[in-house]
């Protein structure tokens, strides 16, 4: 009698559980995210808007008013109501600009005259905000200049390792920005490979990073956000119901005439979409910039951590406020962008691909050239760096070395505990990549769930949610080192205090759930939703139906977002390097960058474990055919 | 086995959840009296958006009414979950689950219901397979299966576990016309078979007609007319199921003078002799084209012939009299432009009496 009684509640306690499951989940979730999301960086706020517990406007005002932060607009800040100075200034500005053509001789050598329109402007003090606005406006250029013709390429040719290029796209997505610099180092680096190249031909070496640090820079974030530009272009060409042409050239429209007025406007969105994200990236880049700039080339981000480095943290919060707000103004600018765009273009028949190289004529001709041209190229970006990364970690300006790894070998035996040991970096990016994982999954799949089906709701959680793609990691590793690692006191004695390796896996967790979301949500959402209702009345709990029947058939988007979280929890770099300071809870990114500071040998031989460990990942990613239409 | 009733179920989608008012959201539904008897197929028929698909998923649990309570056996269903009230689901899509086979589908539902008379759950699944004619085919995926099959697949999975109501939404509308008909006559037979008390959605009137024991016409979210197919076919209660059950024609016409049950009613200048209600100088009637045919004398109209349709057994032709369409059923495709028919005044029915 007893026993089945206990029995009996113990399979209601199940019952019960099962029937909460999802809710509990939920709930946990958005604990997780109040704790390690919203209070950072509602701490980042209140340190910016509160002087010794009093609310205060001034920092903002020193910031806004400081030439040195926002360039010629700290006038308009200081002075808001002197309109009529500020459009003198600005008229003034605008008669000092003159519009010239002259005849150039740009080819040395070559007497080809070319008029050449020349832009000349007064000088302009853009500040610190205008420099990274701009250094993200070059490189959203570049990145959508050596983008677009890949696009092309791929949705129009067909060729030998087209898809397993269409899936190489993804690869910038997983690289860890630190490494990428390490990898550019390499390249252009004074022993790099390039100069190495060059010294086989008695050139050299040449200081190319020192000439002009900024293009090396924006080679890099096209580096990282090219591949983006061209992945959302083929999918949207891809998407792009081939009738739709026929249509018009039955109408009548050329095929140039047909590709204007059909395809262009259908792929424009995903140009402006690929755009805005690589605005948004660069804008908050700081990993690339800091290795292969300094601060001499000081972004916001840059900024801001250097800030937190001298412990003035009253403005970092202020500056990372700013930053925040720009660009929240960015991602919510693309959201409700890509929201508007969903649902075009369904059940398409795709356009048909020809062949790229179908024989010898052809393939001379001025088309073939130019694609072949801009293999190269895309080889020279793309592949240049990591294979100088690879070569770079055994070699030295003189030849075949291994004291690169032997210097790391010997730290680890050798090294002191303050030291930074590769062995320990190692074990904890991976510790910290699994803990991610089995923390982000879960929330990214309960975003998702809450997202996928609810309407009006769902869209308030989606832009909740997925906050952490807005934040920089810097602003965010202060939030936590500020609000959590420091304590944050409750009443009655209490302390909210997180730090160490708990720290650093909550902030890789709440930044990498937003793309387990993004792999799940697509494929759940083109689920018949009359099979989760089926389940339910066969018997099935919410829970059930979610466990035996949606997860199953978005099994690879699970995993998928797992090996993106594993990969970005790996390649962290941001908020790592503001938590992991001056503990014993470095990463293999963090390592590197610690590496970098003296001889870039070792710090290259470090990247180079890296990439190994990162493309472990993405053989994963690739294995699984997840799908990455973020 | 179960009876189910719906009372005064409304179902507003935003707003302040009312049916009027100036905070009033989408209304789907508008205070929905229905019953359904034990065993009965019962089918809810009407155009796209009418409603008839909400107010299945308020049986099943899916949609919560905003005011009013669904029954079961009298019992109210309000905050039961979908699981918890042991009904059956067919979709129009299917909803098959394409990681299952069909066997699993079938026996889905087993793994949270025990099987009837304590079988087991695989002689379960067996017995429901043989009973949709797909005996031996458990062990295929269900993308294998034609889209009849998979249906048969949805069909079997549904009724597994026993369930006291069926649910069926729109399950044939995906099938082309022959497999839908044989189909229809299959579900009708295994659910006189089981004696399962049934409610269908369909948006083709034919369809429901065929198969029902009874018929809620549905319009706007608000149930028009239920009743036996002959009584809403024969006797429309509103002008709506007048024109959406079969092909009419519907006059609205003046009354000019009154005789007991008849009277003459005035349309477009002619006046004809039909039966009139007490108190209104205004008469809806309708004529159905059977109704209208060359040998009556009485209430004559000259019909412009403009497209004949040949159907086989009958010519349906479609004219204009008075700038009215009319449609009429002869045995040949006429000849000529111009046509008179006539019909008797028990052949106009009286719709929308006020």
């Amino acid at each position: 009698m007893r026993a089945a009684g206990l029995r009996r509640r113990s399979t209601a306690v199940r019952r019960w559980l099962e029937h909460h499951a999802l809710s509990l989940t939920a709930i946990a979730t958005a604990g997780v995210l109040a704790v390690m999301l919203y209070l950072p960086v509602g701490v980042v706020f209140v340190n910016a808007a509160f002087d010794d517990g009093v609310a205060t406007l001034a920092f903002f005002r020193e910031v806004l008013t400081d030439p040195f932060y926002v360039g010629v607009l700290a006038d308009l800040f200081a002075e808001p109501l002197a309109v009529r100075a500020h459009l003198e200034s600005l008229l003034g500005w605008l008669a000092a600009v003159s519009v010239s053509i002259s005849l150039e001789y740009p080819i040395p050598g070559v007497p080809l005259p070319i008029p050449w329109p020349s832009l000349e402007t007064p000088g302009i003090r853009t500040g610190l905000f205008g420099f990274t606005a701009y250094q993200a406006a070059l490189s959203t250029v570049a990145s959508v200049a050596l983008g677009l013709p890949a696009a092309y390429i791929l949705a129009k040719y067909e060729f030998r390792g087209r898809r397993t290029l269409r899936s190489l796209t993804i690869l910038p997505f997983v690289l860890p920005g630190i490494m990428v610099a390490v990898g550019f180092y390499a390249m252009f680096g004074r022993t790099g490979t390039l100069n190495q190249l060059l010294g086989i031909a008695g050139l050299g070496p040449y200081p190319f990073i020192e000439w002009n640090p900024l293009a090396i820079v924006i080679v890099a974030h096209a580096f990282y956000n090219a591949p983006l530009v061209a992945r959302v272009t083929v999918a949207a060409w891809e998407s792009v119901d081939v009738r739709t042409v026929e249509t018009a050239r039955s109408l009548g429209a050329s095929p140039r005439r047909a590709f204007r007025d059909v395809v262009v406007p259908q792929l424009l969105p995903a140009v402006l979409t690929g755009a805005l994200l690589t605005f948004i990236f660069t804008f908050m880049t700081f990993p690339i910039v800091l290795a292969l700039g300094g601060l001499q080339l000081a972004t916001v981000e840059v900024w801001i951590y250097d800030r937190v480095r001298r412990l003035a943290y009253s403005e970092a919060a202020t500056l990372a406020v700013l930053e925040t707000v720009l660009s929240l103004g960015l991602t919510y600018a693309y959201l409700r962008y890509e929201s508007a765009q969903s649902g075009l273009a369904r059940g398409a028949t795709s356009p048909s691909r020809t062949p790229l190289f179908p024989d010898l004529r052809t393939a001379l001709s001025p088309r073939r050239v130019a694609i072949v041209g801009y293999g190269i190229l895309t080889l020279v970006v793309f592949v240049g760096p990591m294979a100088s990364l690879v070569v770079g970690g055994v070699t030295d300006g003189s030849g075949f070395t291994t004291r690169h790894y032997a210097f790391l070998l010997e730290r680890q035996l050798e090294g002191a505990d303050y030291q930074t040991l590769p062995l320990v970096a190692i074990r904890n990016s991976l510790l910290f990549g699994l803990a991610t994982l089995v923390v982000a999954v879960p929330m990214g799949i309960v975003v998702s769930v809450v997202t996928v089906r609810a309407d009006r709701g769902g869209a308030i959680v989606d832009t909740l949610a997925m906050l952490p793609l807005a934040v920089s990691g810097v602003v965010f590793g202060i939030g936590l080192l500020q609000g959590l690692v420091f304590g944050i006191p409750l009443p009655g004695g209490w302390r909210i205090q997180v730090t160490g390796a708990v720290a650093i896996v909550a902030a890789h967790a709440v930044a990498a759930y937003p793309f387990v979301t993004r792999n799940i949500s697509p494929l759940l959402a083109n689920l018949d939703p009359a099979m989760v209702e089926s389940a339910r009345a066969l018997g099935a709990s919410r829970y059930r139906a979610l466990r035996d029947v949606e997860l199953p058939l978005v099994a690879s988007g699970i995993v998928a977002g797992a090996a993106f979280a594993f990969a970005i929890s790996i390649g962290e770099f941001s908020s790592t390097v503001i938590l992991a300071s001056g503990g014993d809870t470095y990463t293999m990114p963090v390592a590197v960058e610690r590496y970098l500071g003296r001889r870039s040998g070792p710090a290259i031989a470090m990247g180079t474990v890296l990439l190994v460990i990162t493309a472990a990942s993405f053989v994963v990613v690739d294995r699984v055919g997840g799908r990455f239409e973020g | 086995m179960t009876g189910l009733s719906l009372d005064g179920v409304s179902k507003v989608y935003g707003g302040a959840g009312v049916t009027d008012g100036p905070d009033s959201g989408t209304v789907a539904l508008e205070d929905v009296d229905i019953t359904v008897r034990d065993g009965e197929f019962f089918t809810l028929v009407g155009p796209s958006g009418c409603g008839k698909t909400t107010t299945l998923r308020a049986i099943a649990g899916f949609e919560a009414p905003t005011e009013g309570a669904v029954r079961f056996d009298g019992r109210e269903m309000t905050g039961v979950p979908p699981e918890e009230r042991d009904v059956g689901v067919v979709f129009q899509s299917y909803a098959l689950f394409p990681h299952m086979t069909v066997a699993e589908n079938v026996g889905y539902g087993l793994r949270f219901r025990d099987p009837p008379d304590g079988a087991t759950a695989d002689d379960r699944v067996a017995e429901l397979l043989d009973l949709v004619d797909l005996e031996g085919m458990g062990d295929r995926d269900p993308e294998q299966l034609s889209g009849g099959q998979q249906q048969r697949v949805a069909l079997a999975r549904a009724l597994a576990p026993a369930p006291d109501l069926l649910l069926l939404d729109e399950p044939m509308s995906a099938l082309d016309a022959q497999l839908r008909e044989s189909l229809r006559r299959q579900v009708k037979r295994i659910q006189s078979e089981l004696g399962i008390t049934t409610v269908y959605v369909t948006h083709d009137q034919a369809e429901a007609l065929a198969i029902s024991d009874r018929v809620a016409v549905m319009n706007g979210g608000r149930v028009e007319q239920i009743g036996r197919p002959q009584e809403i076919y024969r006797e429309p209660a509103t002008r709506f199921v007048a024109e959406f059950v079969g092909d009419n024609n519907v006059f609205d016409a003046a009354v000019r003078s009154r005789d007991g049950e008849y009277g003459r009613a005035e349309v477009g200048g002619e006046t004809f002799t039909v039966p009139v209600v007490d108190g209104s100088d205004r008469v809806t009637f309708c004529v159905r084209p059977g109704g209208l045919a060359r040998s009556a004398d009485r209430n004559r109209l000259t019909v412009r012939v403009e497209t004949s349709e040949f159907l086989g057994e009958t010519v349906r032709v479609n004219g204009r009299w008075n700038d009215r369409r009319i449609v009429l059923r002869l045995d040949e495709v006429p000849d000529g432009d111009e046509l008179t028919v006539g019909f008797e005044p028990d052949d106009a029915h009286v719709v929308d009496p006020r």
